[in-house]
């Protein structure tokens, strides 16, 4: 705590909200990051439930009036959950867990402060930048130029945020780590944190550049390329598709070791190769070069030596370190009793949903396959983003008692989990099947947008849909856990003030 | 006796990592707008399109700013080396040249781009040619407030060569500035 949030703290009329916005304490920064996070994650599966359900008769409008309205709120999702969802609680977890593993406390309070706020009010006008018919640009261009330059101004302060909340981490990691601990002797999910954290400082900045190009593009006159409504979205998709998303499975990979260590009572066996297999993921994450809007004629991005190499070695990495996941809890399981931590079983499914992530990604980039732009390209994002959030609640479960308090809820928590890695894995197969039956990645409202795909996929994507419905339950499950959570561990906090008091 | 007491294992500067990491981010913001700028420029050339109008960017305002900025590199270093010193009067002076060396190179910029003829909305290349080099002026902006405040802390006796992080932090991102202009200088001024 700070001088500030000590005198804030001593001041007994200064409400929640108040302490809450005023606050350095990296406890309360990790709840409104966690909570934000999870918030727009909820959000984000709301928007990829009404897409789902438009997708159930791919000849017209059924849900929404238009394609570009079909598209906002597709493309809104990918943001929501990979933006303002998944990377903001991941922060929940690099605020608080990670320098505890460090061995020192946050450096950088106030900066890790105001990257938490700069964020959330960047997430919130680029959800209204959405909702007032702006977003990323449309395909058909009738969406409005000033709620689509809100939009971009939103994500660049979302973007802004997140570079200086992971710079502090970082730093937190490199120079605020105890004293004779070395890189080598972090924990997993701390270790993991840095790469991708190093990860991110790179990608994120891109990404801004982009933005800030469209930006001045679209002001005050007719955009000459880069800000023109159907060209918009193009040039930051990267962020949101294969390879650049697994960035986001990468601390969860660090969780689920962690995790599993801890449950089982059980140190990793190959401990360094463990470390170089995550180092590895982390590199192979990095996807700014995968711009296709730029793509030269005839040589498109996506089908380089560099992308498809990529796509492959990354399969074998994540067989790895889920195969190092696997030896530790088979020497451990003793310990894990009849009912294993929720926690523990999750974990292990985010992994695997990762593997199985990685192996569709590969598949998409096979040339003679032709899968690229098709639906197997939202089967790789439904899988790595699904099992990202799978992840980070299991974290964000185990850790809970130190960011939130006492007062877990184990079993609606497992009850949430299973139904969405439930409805991941649901929606991430049949979208592969469906990719590979013709249906393009965005469908749009008339068969020729959709690609015209074979008959079959009508089918599929009624049960794609229930896919995301349940993730959907389990998504809502989770919130109702974590406000309980709160709830109780409000009352006992406030339980033994009373106690002091009457003492 | 101090020296018989073991002294703790020392953790690299704070201030100085940090700074790394942001200059870093900085600098990978300019990657993704170089490699854009000379993707599409090369697929221009490919195609024999005219990328920039014949006479509209001049060599000199670029070549006078490059050589501004390099010798704002060089009163940077004077600045750093004076507070190793613990040398206040030359630290305040070497700090006021690099700032008022910043404040010139901006000045310059705007004089030569309010006079350019090229609207940002001409070509692509016109747009991308702005934003690069308004994003810069917005890097040296901030590098001048900066060196600003660390001319305050300077004046109060703040900046030590035990207290000298913040100063080194400040001129590492300098250098970088410096650095993006030269790729600016060379990429846009001189192969046009």
């Amino acid at each position: 705590m700070t001088t500030t949030d000590t005198a804030a703290a001593s001041d007994s009329s200064a409400t929640a909200l108040e302490e809450a916005v005023t606050s350095t304490d990296p406890r309360t920064l990790s709840r409104v990051w966690g909570f934000g996070g999870m918030t727009s994650i909820l959000l984000g599966a709301v928007a990829a439930l009404l897409v789902g359900l438009e997708r159930l008769d791919l000849r017209s409008a059924n849900v929404f009036s238009s394609a570009d309205q079909v598209f906002q709120f597709w493309s809104a999702h990918r943001v929501a959950l990979v933006l303002l969802g998944v990377l903001p609680a991941l922060m929940a977890l690099s605020t608080t867990v990670v320098p505890r593993q460090c061995g020192g406390s946050l450096v950088f309070p106030r900066a890790a402060a105001l990257a938490c706020w700069t964020w959330l009010i960047g997430a919130g006008m680029t959800i209204v930048g959405f909702l007032v018919d702006g977003g990323l640009g449309t395909p058909g261009g009738a969406g409005q130029r000033q709620a689509t330059a809100l939009t971009l101004m939103g994500l660049l302060l979302v973007v802004g945020g997140l570079v200086l909340a992971s710079i502090c981490v970082m730093t937190t990691i490199v120079s605020g780590r105890a004293a004779g601990t070395g890189l080598r002797d972090l924990p997993f999910t701390a270790w993991t944190t840095l790469v991708a954290a190093t990860v991110w400082t790179g990608m994120l900045p891109v990404l801004a550049a982009n933005a800030v190009l469209a930006y001045v593009d679209l002001r005050g006159r007719p955009a000459v390329r880069f800000g023109a409504e159907d060209a918009i979205w193009e040039q930051v998709s990267w962020m949101f598709t294969h390879p650049a998303v697994y960035v986001l499975a990468l601390p969860v990979l660090g969780i689920a070791l962690d995790v599993v260590a801890s449950t089982t009572r059980t140190t990793q066996a190959n401990r360094d190769v463990l470390l170089v297999a995550t180092a590895a993921f982390g590199f192979l994450s990095f996807g700014a070069f995968a711009q296709t809007f730029f793509d030269t004629p005839g040589t498109p991005i996506r089908e380089e030596a560099l992308s498809v190499v990529a796509a492959f070695a990354i399969v074998p990495v994540a067989l790895a370190i889920f195969g190092g996941l696997a030896d530790t809890l088979r020497r451990g399981a003793s310990n894990l009793g009849s009912k294993p931590p929720p926690e523990t079983v999750l974990s292990m499914l985010a992994v695997l949903l990762i593997v199985v992530g990685t192996v569709v990604g590969a598949l998409h980039v096979i040339a003679p396959l032709d899968l690229l732009g098709t639906a197997v390209e939202g089967a790789n994002f439904t899988l790595v983003v699904g099992a990202a959030v799978l992840g980070v609640g299991a974290g964000l479960h185990h850790w809970g008692d130190e960011i939130v308090g006492p007062g877990g809820r184990p079993g609606l928590f497992l009850l949430g989990g299973l139904a969405i890695a439930l409805g991941v894995a649901v929606s991430g197969v049949t979208d592969l099947f469906s990719g590979q039956l013709g249906q393009a990645d965005f469908t749009g409202v008339s068969l020729a947008a959709a690609g015209y795909p074979d008959s079959g996929v009508d089918g599929l994507n009624l049960v794609s849909m229930i896919g995301s419905l349940a993730v959907l339950g389990g998504l809502a499950a989770w919130m109702l856990a974590g406000i309980l959570h709160m709830v109780t561990a409000q009352n006992a906090r406030e339980a033994t003030v009373q106690e002091k008091g009457a003492a | 006796m101090a020296s018989t007491i073991p002294t703790a294992p020392t953790r690299p500067r704070t201030l100085v990592v940090a700074s790394a990491f942001g200059t870093g981010s900085v600098l990978m913001y300019f990657g993704g707008l170089f490699a854009l700028y000379f993707s599409i420029r090369a697929d221009a050339m490919a195609w024999g399109t005219q990328w920039y109008p014949e006479g509209a960017i001049q060599l000199v305002p670029g070549g006078m700013n490059m050589a501004t900025l390099a010798m704002s590199v060089i009163t940077m270093c004077w600045a750093v080396h004076a507070v190793l010193n613990d040398d206040r009067v030359h630290a305040m002076i070497a700090m006021t040249l690099t700032a008022v060396l910043g404040i010139a190179m901006v000045n310059q910029t705007v004089f030569y781009f309010m006079d350019i003829g090229l609207p940002i909305d001409a070509s692509e290349a016109a747009t991308l040619l702005f934003t690069i080099v308004g994003s810069h002026l917005v890097m040296v902006v901030v590098g001048v407030l900066w060196l600003s405040m660390l001319l305050l802390r300077t004046l109060g006796g703040q900046d030590t060569s035990r207290d000298r992080d913040l100063v080194s932090a400040a001129a590492l991102y300098w250098y970088a500035a410096v650095a993006v202009y030269s790729v600016i200088w060379v990429g846009i001024y001189i192969a046009k």
